[in-house]
């Protein structure tokens, strides 16, 4: 009680400006750009719906027009358990002129005896199958190769669709002759299966519902999920398809946005998907996304800061975008720590729970307001609300540790062409060419 | 006259030796009448001609009557080549007539045999034929059948014995008729190999062929797929080839490739159909027939074994007392009754008889002569349906206190009771007609032989004694 007397007491003490000193990594850089930035642009987007209105029902009417014939590349190793439900599921859709090409990776299970068997009852159209792994970028440029639809689509095995996806995700191919690639919304599946499950499902309604069709109106999205996304097949063939990964879905849409297309963010086209479970499944899988930060955005891909023939201002700005609030500001929060522990070392006692105190506030208030520009407003809003206050411990601190754990270990000893995610002999050859 | 040695002289064809006459078969005998020879004791067949032999002996044992099938054929001038009858279905080689006097004690071997073979009649035509087979290994002391290899066997397998009474088409018969006398307790098997049979015309001569899936043509190109591992680039070799040189070059990086399992490997092969350009990496197996023409997906060929027989102790005994046909697969036909009960029936039929004097029953055999030929091609479901039309068209026709009993699946009797003998015969005819109509319509116009045969029921003679004059008046 005292305490919090004491807590309190300063509070009501802080002017304005020593609230945006003590914060000011908060209110300069988070606030700024997670809350400030994506509620205008989103807030824009939905105001000017009424505009784009006519467009995208010219655009469905083209696309119903047309018909065109889509390909769905579902490439994996041991998703046999999973194909059935997909292959089922995708029976489902509102549109059907399109292949099914699942790519066997070089399965140890019963895969490959699954698909043969669903091929035979004519729920896989194409099944194509390796007795070695190769790698999933290799499993889905052996699907890309044998695709003959007009638009591929990228799907994983362990995922589901709502009704409309496929239709709603080539849509806006018509109505923007710029799009090159189209990405889904992905949702969280299993968000009630763990604490885990749950801060992850929160993360996604936030970063990638909201914050992807914020980054899409602004022109910087870069990646496309490959759990559900669209491409035109000429983009795809034109950079030779998917590079080796660890990575490989931002690495394509880079390569697309760099051939001049515009990548678009489709909200209504709707996956639902299941996360790791556990802290060590989650450690594993953002260790692998960071570490792709560095390898492809830093390195691969480090000619879009430059200017070259194929320079553009939105490559530049979606790099820089990236860079900065990913890898910069996240060094930078260390400085922020120092500083608070040298300057306030007396206060740090009240400033760690008020730091707590103002980030789950606005987690709360970011939630309430972009919960009106997100599909499926209501799944699951009571459930989170919950655990909301957890969330700055896992924004603040959980992803930002493995973050940071993540860009060293790939700055200074490249140890993403170590990840066991991608086959030895590929990751050796990676390394060697620097690729 | 063609003097050989002292005591033996070829005079017309014709050598006396020892009371016995043998006759010489050669190339100026004609291939189509052979009957003539039924009255030597035995045959002396020269091989110097393979064809003309094999063709003679094939004639002689594949004869119905024992007279000729069980006569001592003795091989002349033989040399050993692959030919399953001229192997197997002779009594003796012969280098020379001087080897008559060897000849003439095997001869006599077999006729003591002969006469101690039991000639009562199995009345069907499984019974009749595997009598026969046992007859012919009694008096050879042959216990085993064994199988052996035969081109021109439509399964590829002949048992001489038994093969030896049907055409090389007809060889799947043979298979069913030795499952029948298993059946039967006759012989035992002991498994020696397995072949598949085209599940439409029981050939075993099949062709195996990997076919597109989607198609089912033959007509495909196979590549290896290339896994380019520095830029995950995987495609059919073809890709990677160009019209300069022999190397390989990634068509995504343009870098040419070095060393498999290195920089690139082959994880998979993948076919392109020439027909329909489709692609596939598992093709279907397919067998084709070479009799019929049908493809076949392996999984629908009818699997056979193809065994060793030995004579079990009733098939050893069966030779010289006979047997009993104890079928039970028909038995549960709807329409029908078995044979025990049937002869049950019969017996109390006789019995009613003596009762009511005026009254006449008649016993009637029907048989199916060629039925055989396509049960082969429509397999035991194709049996069975058949049956069962027949017995349906049977009913129709008959009185429901006349009685129907399967001896075999080619046999039938009839018990028509308060039917005279001609209207028993016109009754017959019909229903032959009938059941002509119905296997040419129902099953693609094959034409069945339909035999019968009549008789009164004679309240003096037991059931069983009626029974076997009746099968016996027909088979003879």
């Amino acid at each position: 009680m005292e305490f919090l007397d004491e807590f309190f007491n300063y509070l009501s003490s802080v002017s304005p400006s020593k609230l945006v000193r003590v914060f000011w990594f908060f209110f300069f850089f988070e606030f700024v750009r997670f809350f400030l930035v994506d509620f205008t642009t989103v807030l824009l987007w939905k105001m000017t719906a009424v505009f784009r209105k006519k467009r995208v029902k010219e655009g469905r009417n083209l696309f119903w027009a047309e018909k065109p014939f889509v390909s769905i590349i579902v490439p994996g190793k041991n998703e046999g358990k999973h194909i059935y439900k997909l292959a089922v599921s995708l029976k489902e859709q509102t549109y059907q002129n399109f292949e099914l090409i699942v790519v066997d990776d070089g399965s140890d299970d019963d895969t490959r005896a699954i698909c043969n068997s669903l091929k035979r009852n004519g729920l896989i159209d194409i099944f194509l199958s390796n007795d070695v792994r190769g790698g999933k970028a290799s499993a889905a440029n052996l699907g890309l190769r044998y695709a003959t639809g007009k638009f591929i689509i990228h799907m994983d095995a362990d995922c589901s669709y709502d009704r409309d996806a496929v239709e709603n995700i080539l849509v806006p191919f018509y109505y923007d002759d710029k799009v090159g690639a189209v990405g889904g919304d992905v949702q969280v599946r299993n968000y009630k299966q763990s604490l885990c499950a749950t801060l992850q499902a929160i993360e996604y309604t936030d970063t990638i519902s909201v914050g992807r069709i914020s980054q899409s109106q602004l022109g910087i999205y870069r990646i496309i999920s490959g759990a559900f996304g669209a491409f035109r097949k000429e983009a795809l063939q034109s950079v030779g398809g998917w590079d080796i990964g660890p990575g490989l879905d931002g690495d394509i849409t880079v390569k697309i946005r760099k051939l001049g297309y515009q990548i678009h963010f489709e909200p209504t086209a709707i996956c639902q998907t299941n996360v790791p479970v556990t802290f060590n499944a989650l450690i594993r899988q953002r260790l692998r996304w960071d570490k792709s930060l560095i390898r492809f955005r830093l390195r691969k891909h480090s000619d879009v800061f430059f200017p070259n023939e194929s320079f553009r201002i939105s490559n530049f700005v979606s790099f820089v975008e990236n860079i900065t609030y990913s890898l910069v500001l996240n060094f930078k929060w260390y400085f922020y720590v120092i500083d608070m522990v040298l300057n306030f070392t007396s206060r740090l006692v009240f400033i760690i729970p008020m730091n707590f105190l103002l980030y789950t506030v606005n987690n709360y208030f970011k939630f309430i307001v972009f919960s009106l520009f997100r599909e499926r407003k209501n799944v699951g809003a009571e459930y989170f609300m919950l655990y909301m206050p957890l969330m700055a411990l896992y924004f603040g601190y959980f992803l930002r540790l493995v973050r940071t754990y993540a860009y060293l270990q790939e700055l200074f000893f490249r140890r993403s062409y170590e990840d066991s995610w991608n086959p030895e002999k590929s990751s050796r050859q990676a390394k060697a060419l620097r690729l | 006259m063609n003097r050989i040695t002292e005591n033996i002289q070829v005079v017309d064809h014709k050598i006396n030796y020892s009371n016995l006459v043998f006759y010489v078969i050669d190339t100026t005998n004609s291939i189509l009448n052979i009957d003539h020879t039924m009255g030597y004791d035995a045959l002396i067949l020269d091989a110097s001609d393979p064809e003309y032999a094999h063709l003679v002996l094939r004639k002689i044992r594949g004869h119905y009557n024992p007279e000729f099938y069980l006569k001592p054929v003795f091989l002349l001038n033989f040399k050993e080549i692959k030919d399953p009858v001229l192997n197997k279905m002779h009594d003796g080689i012969m280098t020379s007539y001087d080897q008559i006097p060897q000849m003439a004690e095997t001869a006599k071997r077999i006729f003591i045999k002969t006469t101690q073979l039991d000639n009562q009649l199995v009345p069907s035509f499984e019974g009749q034929t595997v009598k026969k087979v046992l007859n012919y290994m009694y008096t050879r002391d042959i216990r085993t059948l064994k199988p052996v290899v035969d081109l021109n066997s439509a399964i590829g397998y002949t048992y001489p014995e038994l093969s030896v009474n049907f055409t090389s088409t007809e060889e799947p018969q043979v298979l069913e008729i030795l499952e029948w006398a298993d059946r039967e307790g006759l012989i035992w098997p002991d498994f020696f190999e397995r072949v598949y049979l085209c599940n439409n015309c029981s050939s075993g001569s099949l062709s195996y062929r990997e076919v597109c899936p989607h198609c089912n043509s033959a007509n495909s190109k196979s590549e290896d797929l290339v896994h380019h591992f520095p830029c995950a680039y995987i495609g059919p070799i073809s890709d990677f080839q160009n019209n300069i040189d022999s190397s390989l070059n990634c068509p995504k990086c343009n870098k040419t490739l070095r060393h498999i399992g290195i920089d690139y490997d082959k994880p998979s092969v993948i076919h392109h159909c020439n027909n329909c350009d489709q692609n596939y990496q598992d093709a279907f197996i397919k067998s084709k027939c070479l009799s019929c023409e049908d493809d076949i997906d392996v999984k629908y060929l009818v699997p056979k074994n193809v065994n060793i027989y030995k004579l079990t102790r009733k098939g050893r005994s069966a030779a010289t007392s006979g047997f009993l046909s104890s079928s039970q697969e028909v038995d549960d036909i709807f329409g029908t009754i078995n044979m025990p009960t049937f002869r049950i029936m019969l017996h109390y039929e006789l019995e009613r008889l003596k009762e009511l004097p005026a009254q006449k029953t008649s016993l009637a055999l029907l048989h199916l002569e060629n039925i055989f030929e396509l049960y082969n091609k429509s397999g035991k479901k194709g049996e069975r349906r058949l049956l069962e039309e027949l017995v349906a068209v049977i009913r129709e026709n008959i009185k429901s206190s006349d009685v129907i009993a399967f001896e075999s699946s080619s046999t039938l009797y009839l018990m028509l009771t308060n039917t005279a003998k001609e209207n028993a015969e016109q009754k017959l005819k019909n229903l032959s007609s009938l059941t002509e109509n119905l296997v040419k319509k129902n099953f693609n116009n094959f034409k069945v032989n339909l035999l019968y045969k009549v008789s009164m029921l004679d309240t003096g003679k037991k059931a069983e004694v009626q029974l076997q004059e009746l099968s016996k008046e027909f088979f003879a």
